[in-house]
């Protein structure tokens, strides 16, 4: 009787054996930039060269690349590979990559396009293929104008960013900031607007007077910023296509720090008048003006929440400068700041999970991020002065602007503009041809 | 200018007086705090675990003593056969030896027993049934080619994983640092999610892939998981660029189903 | 025994305070910061001979210092004899701070001299507010010095 037990005993467990599953758990990878290989695409026999500005585009297939691989080189998560060592030609690989060529340089992803340009017209399609796999994972045509050759790029660096990272991208989006030159007592102040990655730079105001932080609507079409034209500080509306500014309210006193809600229906700004600032919001509509807070504190910098049902603030109705959230019609103000420091420019992430800042502490300057009810408070960099972050529109990357010191005649003195990931990685100095500051990122210009 | 005189050596003598007072409490020990110890968490697997090879050996003896036991399994009988016949050690020319016998003849009674002692123990009750031997033979035949294939294995092998399910504690490691060098963590994904993707694998026994299968496949398509999809072809990736896996040379059976459980989590959060 | 030692440590503590107060004694001796304050008259012009025409704030302060109130004063006196003149009060802050909030700092800092300036008899139509928050520095420096001579209200005649 005990030797079955036992044998039946030691079948189960060798039962057991034979069939086992083996589980392996893997928690370490490298994080290294995925390897993509961006080929130059190619050119449909009989494209013309596109003209602009006097310039001649001889290559566009490859400029159309070079953007993309300055997109992807930019956002930290990929490795774009040297054309150099490339073997397939760009014609033959959008048809048919021979995966083996290109694994050989240890590419995991490849880029292959064919563009066909006329004299009005720009068509490029694209196809992106998982090299490991050896299959296509996405293939997709755009057409417009041959002077649109630039924005195709972003596009198709957004869809290929939103396949290999499951997130949207930020590539087609624009920069609007304020350019400055000349002595710091005396700042040359002008609106600019660029492309994400620098290209396209504009001006959009002359300089004559000082301009502040300008903000885009949702639709982009729109720019809410500060002038002090005729000495007098006040918001003011600029239509990017048609140039046309104008005074939004008429307000007896200082209107400043505004942005758009996010139906773009309302401008939100704050209002000083005998030395108190409060929170008004204006309908562009109906021109009608709401008082959102009430308090004798400094209420100001004011952001919706995504979804248009909160506003988070900077007050110092504490003693110092805090963070407050409260509903969008004023009531419910709740502190959420109760660290050590300051905190400033408090803005809503458009993915509503998050909200970036500016601290001040023991004399440094910090950029950081927490979640709308203040906690997980994470510092993401930090600096002798930089402030006034601004989110892309897939809510992962921050542009803020920096200043140096300098001595007593001014001299060192520099203003500029970086971005870092919300990982706190990639941090990265946008070039600019003047100085910067107070930038702000437009929403996706293709949606 | 004299009332500044006046308040300065007021406030310098007020702290002055707070600074002898204090100076007592200064001289405290200061506060040894322990460095921290960092911990590494090792799986370790079934395998390793002593339990199952001490109840082997019982089980052995037990065998040893009783041989009219029936024991069906394919991998006990060569053990056993170690266990026996300590002289067996060198076992791969003596397979030689055995195979050539076999091929050359197959109708030889003796030869035939030798084979049948082999294979298993639980036919020596038929094996004098000269009626049968024709039968046996063929059947031996083919249980020999089996077991002869599994007792190469098992003489390279550890004696260890004999009765272990899976791979050693080595084998684990070193399967892990070949895939933790062919994973390519995707960097945009989020840190606060769960970023677990567990991949079914079988395998041949070259450790190349015969068939892949992600668990959790509901999730790929899910609203607001698109990163996981994303996690999981990197996951596929890596598994892909790592062929062939670094697999045991040998106990096929017991790795031949691998399941991957990348979870992104770790490297990310730190 | 316990006496004698206290007063050794007596003694360190006040070689030390002197020390230190060696150290200590160079802004003391120039006088340029009192309670964050800036108390020179580098950068200061005058309305009129005597009359300051600005006064100066603590970091994040938009209170009247002593000074700063014996300066208005004497602005408020000379104001009531030029009854034709209007004046504009700017209102400033250092780099040290937020671009938006500096913004509102400065018109509270403005507005506090404003008031002041009415509480002695200026009429609040002859005084027009503007806050300049930190984009008008008159010190270009990055040091505790140029901050404070910029943390400032100025009294401009209205052309």
């Amino acid at each position: 009787m005990k030797k079955l037990i036992l044998s039946i005993f030691f079948l189960f467990i060798l039962s057991k054996s034979v069939n086992a599953l083996v589980e392996v758990d893997i928690t370490r990878g490298n994080l290294d930039p995925l390897p993509i290989a961006v080929s130059p695409l190619y050119i449909e026999p009989g494209s013309k060269d596109i003209k602009r500005d006097n310039k001649v585009i001889k290559n566009i297939g490859e400029e159309i690349s070079k953007v993309i691989e300055v997109n992807f080189k930019r956002s930290g998560l990929f490795n774009p590979l040297k054309k150099e060592s490339f073997v397939q030609k760009p014609d033959i690989a959008h048809v048919k990559p021979r995966f083996e060529d290109w694994r050989l340089i240890k590419a995991q992803a490849l880029v292959t396009g064919k563009v066909t340009v006329t004299d009005d017209k720009l068509r490029a399609e694209f196809r992106l293929w998982d090299v490991v796999a050896a299959k296509e994972m996405v293939a997709l045509a755009f057409s417009t104008t041959p002077d649109n050759w630039r924005r195709v790029a972003h596009i198709i660096s957004d869809k290929i960013y939103k396949r290999l990272t499951g997130e949207e991208g930020y590539f087609d989006t624009r920069i609007i900031y304020v350019s400055e030159t000349g002595p710091k007592t005396q700042r040359l102040k002008k609106l600019a607007i660029m492309d994400q990655d620098g290209a396209n730079i504009k001006y959009l105001t002359l300089g004559n007077e000082l301009v502040l932080t300008p903000r885009f609507s949702p639709k982009n079409q729109l720019v809410t910023y500060l002038s002090y034209f005729r000495n007098l500080p006040r918001v003011y509306l600029l239509d990017i296509e048609t140039g046309v500014q104008e005074v939004v309210g008429d307000f007896p006193g200082m209107t400043f720090a505004p942005r758009f809600s996010p139906d773009g229906k309302k401008i939100i700004m704050s209002f000083a008048k005998d030395g108190n600032s409060d929170i008004y919001t204006m309908n562009l509509d109906t021109r009608v003006v709401e008082k959102i807070t009430e308090h004798s504190s400094i209420d100001t910098s004011p952001s919706y929440s995504p979804d248009g049902k909160y506003i988070c603030f900077n007050s110092d109705r504490s003693g110092l400068q805090q963070i407050y959230v409260m509903r969008s019609d004023g009531s419910n103000v709740k502190r959420i700041t109760f660290g050590k420091g300051l905190y400033g420019t408090p803005v809503w992430s458009p993915r509503g999970d998050l909200i970036a800042f500016t601290k001040v502490h023991k004399g440094k300057f910090y950029i950081g991020v927490m979640r709308p009810d203040g906690s997980g408070e994470r510092l993401l960099t930090q600096n002798f002065y930089q402030e006034a972050p601004s989110w892309s529109p897939n809510g992962r990357v921050l542009i803020f602007y920096r200043e140096t010191k300098s001595d007593s005649e001014g001299k060192g003195f520099s203003a500029k503009l970086w971005s870092i990931d919300l990982t706190g990685y990639n941090e990265r100095l946008i070039e600019t041809e003047t100085d910067g500051s107070d930038p702000s990122w437009s929403s996706l210009l293709s949606k | 200018m004299t009332r500044s005189i006046f308040f300065s050596l007021v406030f310098h003598s007020l702290m002055i007086i707070f600074t002898a007072l204090t100076l007592p409490f200064m001289k405290r020990a200061p506060i040894d705090v322990p460095p921290i110890l960092s911990i590494d968490l090792i799986q370790i697997t079934d395998t390793t675990s002593i339990p199952f090879a001490a109840k082997a050996a019982k089980t052995l003896e037990k065998i040893k003593k009783k041989e009219e036991e029936r024991i069906v399994s394919e991998q006990a009988p060569p053990t056993e056969k170690k266990k026996e016949k300590p002289d067996r050690i060198p076992l791969p020319e003596d397979l030689n030896k055995e195979q050539k016998q076999l091929v050359k003849k197959k109708q030889n009674p003796k030869e035939v027993k030798d084979e049948i002692r082999q294979a298993s123990e639980f036919e020596k009750k038929e094996l004098f049934d000269p009626n049968q031997i024709a039968a046996l033979i063929d059947k031996s035949k083919e249980e020999t080619a089996e077991t002869l294939k599994k007792t190469d294995k098992l003489t390279q092998s550890n004696v260890k994983t004999s009765f272990a399910t899976g791979l050693t504690l080595s084998q684990e490691d070193a399967l892990k640092a070949q895939i933790f060098g062919c994973w390519s963590l995707p960097l945009g994904l989020p840190y606060q999610e769960n970023l677990l993707v567990r991949i079914k694998l079988r395998l041949r026994p070259d450790g190349t892939v015969l068939r892949s299968e992600i668990l959790d496949h509901a999730r790929m398509n899910m609203p607001g998981q698109g990163f996981y999809k994303v996690l999981a072809e990197s996951a596929l990736r890596a598994i892909r660029i790592c062929q062939p896996l670094r697999v045991p040379p040998t106990s096929y059976e017991k790795w031949k189903d691998l399941q991957l459980n990348f979870d992104a989590n770790e490297m990310l959060k730190g | 025994m316990i006496l004698g030692t206290n007063f050794k440590k007596f003694l360190i503590v006040i070689l030390a305070g002197v020390a230190l107060s060696a150290c200590a004694t160079q802004k003391k001796s120039s006088g340029m910061l009192q309670s964050d304050v800036y108390t020179g008259s580098d950068t200061v012009e005058y309305l009129a001979t005597g009359v300051k025409d600005r006064v100066f704030f603590a970091t994040n302060k938009s209170t009247l210092t002593t000074a700063s109130r014996d300066t208005l004063r004497k602005q408020a006196a000379w104001m009531r004899k030029k009854k034709n003149l209007t004046f504009s009060i700017e209102g400033h802050a250092d780099e040290r701070g937020t671009r938006e909030y500096n913004l509102a700092l400065g018109e509270r800092r403005a507005n506090a001299v404003k008031d002041y300036l009415m509480t002695y008899g200026i009429s609040g139509s002859r005084l027009s507010v503007i806050s300049y928050g930190k984009e008008r520095p008159v010190n270009s420096g990055s040091n505790p010095l140029a901050w404070s001579q910029n943390r400032r209200s100025v009294t401009v005649k209205a052309k």
